[in-house]
């Protein structure tokens, strides 16, 4: 009766507290790991704080146009204080996948394997709308004037429209980077992108056919008065 | 190091001129149509008022495919069969050259500078290809100056149709005049004179690689000049009148580079312009006379739509650039009927002085920022022609001239904004 006592409910016990025991360094291990991480990031971002305000990183942010974008995309930070959060929680989540691993736990270190192999992605696709938001707003100001400057009525729908079509242009570049939806987004967007073109080109067909007449006839006859000063 | 663009071909035929009195220079680039009148004129100046002087015509050519450089070897008086040739006792040379560098009129005027240099010419002058009321007097008002009255840089001035040369008109002289406080009327006119002493020293500035070379030449030398304290002047050339521009040739391309110029400069003579004050009359040569000129058509209604268009649509730029009276008086405008349309001298001068500002402290990109002026620049034409619609010349004069004065006046307005940007 003993006997079997031991067998089904002290030996496993044993062998319970046996594993635990031989865990709980790593688990120790694992925690210490994370808090020096914590310790690092803190001083991280306090020293790249002050590099950056060094370098005057927020004044050429501010020279560039780079400050407004980050305002309109509804941050309220300055860009030095974005890089050195960034940077912080880049080496929050590095020490906390070191201490994951530290715990020698099998499923834990696939899972740690996948997300380091899939990091990239995500850090590319992070530049990628970045540098697809400056883009857009860059250009999607210059059709704006170019559009006032040519004296179209619709000038503010063309800016929008130029700089809306490049954000999800490389919006879906950084989603198809991610591997989210591939395909789904980029027939989306070609089923948008032409769905926009024929409904304008319908509209202005249909809708415009005395403006597109009057407009042949002003440029082929010459109706409207042109004007004839040399600015120079 | 040789930095010289002269081919070797050009450098023999320097080497077998030695040297010259007066050399006179033609940028071009496709004018076969019009280049050959620009031509006889000079070569008719030279022997007309330079009969004695050993006088070369240099033709820097950038690439044309028309023939113009064809047209300037194969043009001679003799077609002419005018009577000066019979008074010109020295026979004068013409070199034709394509140019090297950047392409652009800078790039061609770099050229002329450097074989008058080589020649070590006393006076030099340049005239654009493309004219068609050059007579062989320009070139005797355009040299003369520099011979014989030891000036070192001769500015244009013409007679021109009250509404032509607005930017001139709105933009170049006032500024010109108020930052460095000399009258000169024409400072982008395109035809100049000039010492063979103040062509070196244009060789000497490190700017043939910059927009310079490109556009912008003509307020580069002027300023260059006076900032320079070179003895400056104007000739009276009469009327100007060149060939059509193309009716395509953008506006705003137009203001971006002709005002990106002048921008530009107040960074390289920012000390020169700030302890300048008021402004003073230059020599001026030649003999005034009225002018008969064209009508021109001008559609007020759409430059006011333009204007109002702008209001509506680019506020948001403009918001990083004007001070809140004047956005305040651009949306009391732009609710205004066409016939009380009006934009003020104060409100323009402070207009172009912001931007002045904004382009030095780089708080827009500069692209955008000097074409989004184009609107505001169409509203300021439009209130000047409806302004001037009954006036004559005389009359539309005096309104420059106290647009002179208003930039004059707010200089200060310009000198705090720009004192206020770190750089």
């Amino acid at each position: 009766m003993g006997n079997i006592f031991e067998r089904m409910v002290t030996e496993p016990i044993q062998r319970f507290l046996e594993r635990v025991l031989l865990f709980l360094p790593n688990l120790f291990s694992a925690i210490v790991i994370f808090i020096i991480g914590l310790f690092a990031a803190w001083i991280a971002k306090y020293l790249l704080g002050k590099f950056f305000r060094f370098l005057k990183v927020d004044e050429l942010s501010e020279k560039t146009g780079i400050s407004s974008i980050i305002a309109k995309s509804g941050l309220r930070e300055s860009l030095s204080s974005l890089i050195a959060r960034f940077v912080g929680w880049v080496i929050i989540v590095a020490f906390a996948i070191i201490a994951l691993s530290a715990m020698n736990i099998f499923t834990i270190e696939r899972l740690v394997e996948r997300f380091f192999l899939y990091l990239p992605n995500v850090f590319v696709a992070i530049v990628i709308v970045i540098l697809g938001s400056m883009l857009a707003n860059f250009l999607g100001r210059a059709a704006l004037i170019a559009a006032v400057n040519a004296g179209l009525r619709v000038s503010g729908l063309v800016g929008k429209a130029v700089k809306l079509s490049i954000f999800i242009f490389a919006l879906s570049i950084a989603l198809e980077q991610m591997g989210i939806g591939k395909d789904t987004v980029i027939i989306a967007f070609t089923v948008i992108f032409g769905g926009v073109v024929s409904a304008l080109a319908l509209a202005f067909g249909l809708g415009g056919r005395d403006i597109a007449r009057e407009y042949l006839e002003k440029k082929i006859k010459g109706g409207e008065k042109e004007d004839e000063i040399s600015h120079l | 190091m040789d930095s010289s663009t002269l081919s070797e071909d050009i450098r023999e035929r320097i080497q077998d001129i030695r040297t010259a009195d007066i050399l006179v220079g033609i940028p071009s680039y496709n004018n076969a149509r019009t280049i050959g009148h620009v031509v006889k004129a000079v070569q008719a100046g030279f022997a007309k008022y330079f009969p004695n002087k050993k006088c070369v015509l240099v033709n820097s050519d950038g690439g044309s495919g028309d023939g113009t450089m064809e047209v300037v070897r194969n043009t001679t008086l003799r077609d002419a069969r005018t009577i000066f040739l019979a008074h010109k006792a020295e026979p004068f040379v013409t070199i034709t050259t394509p140019y090297r560098g950047i392409p652009g009129k800078g790039s061609a005027f770099r050229t002329i500078f450097e074989i008058a240099s080589a020649l070590g010419v006393r006076a030099c002058a340049v005239v654009d290809s493309d004219l068609r009321s050059i007579t062989p007097e320009w070139i005797e008002l355009l040299i003369k100056p520099v011979l014989d009255d030891g000036l070192d840089y001769v500015a244009p001035l013409y007679h021109r149709h009250k509404y032509d040369g607005t930017i001139t008109n709105s933009i170049v002289y006032p500024m010109t005049r108020a930052l460095y406080g000399k009258r000169i009327r024409q400072p982008i006119g395109g035809d100049f004179g000039f010492s063979g002493r103040l062509a070196e020293f244009y060789l000497t500035k490190d700017v043939w690689e910059t927009d310079v070379a490109r556009y912008g030449i003509d307020i580069w030398m002027t300023t260059t000049a006076i900032a320079n304290n070179f003895k400056v002047c104007q000739s009276f050339l009469g009327a100007k009148i060149h060939d059509p521009k193309d009716p395509g040739s953008d506006l705003s391309a137009m203001l971006y580079q002709v005002v990106g110029a002048t921008f530009g400069l107040m960074e390289t003579y920012a000390d020169v312009w700030m302890n300048a004050g008021g402004s003073e009359d230059v020599p001026t040569f030649g003999f005034e006379y009225a002018v008969g000129l064209e009508p021109i058509a001008v559609n007020i209604e759409r430059m006011i739509d333009k204007f109002k268009l702008g209001v509506n649509e680019l506020g948001e730029i403009w918001k990083e650039v004007l001070p809140a009276e004047v956005l305040e008086f651009l949306d009391t405008a732009e609710k205004l009927p066409a016939e009380k349309f009006s934009m003020p001298d104060e409100v323009w001068a402070e207009v172009v002085y912001s931007f002045a500002v904004a382009s030095h402290g780089r708080r827009v990109n500069k692209e955008h920022l000097l074409r989004s002026l184009t609107p505001l620049y169409i509203g300021r034409t439009a209130s000047f022609v409806l302004e001037m619609w009954d006036s004559d010349a005389t009359e539309v004069e005096e309104k420059i001239e106290r647009t002179c004065l208003t930039f004059e006046d707010k200089k200060r307005f310009l000198i705090d904004g720009w004192g206020g940007i770190k750089n």
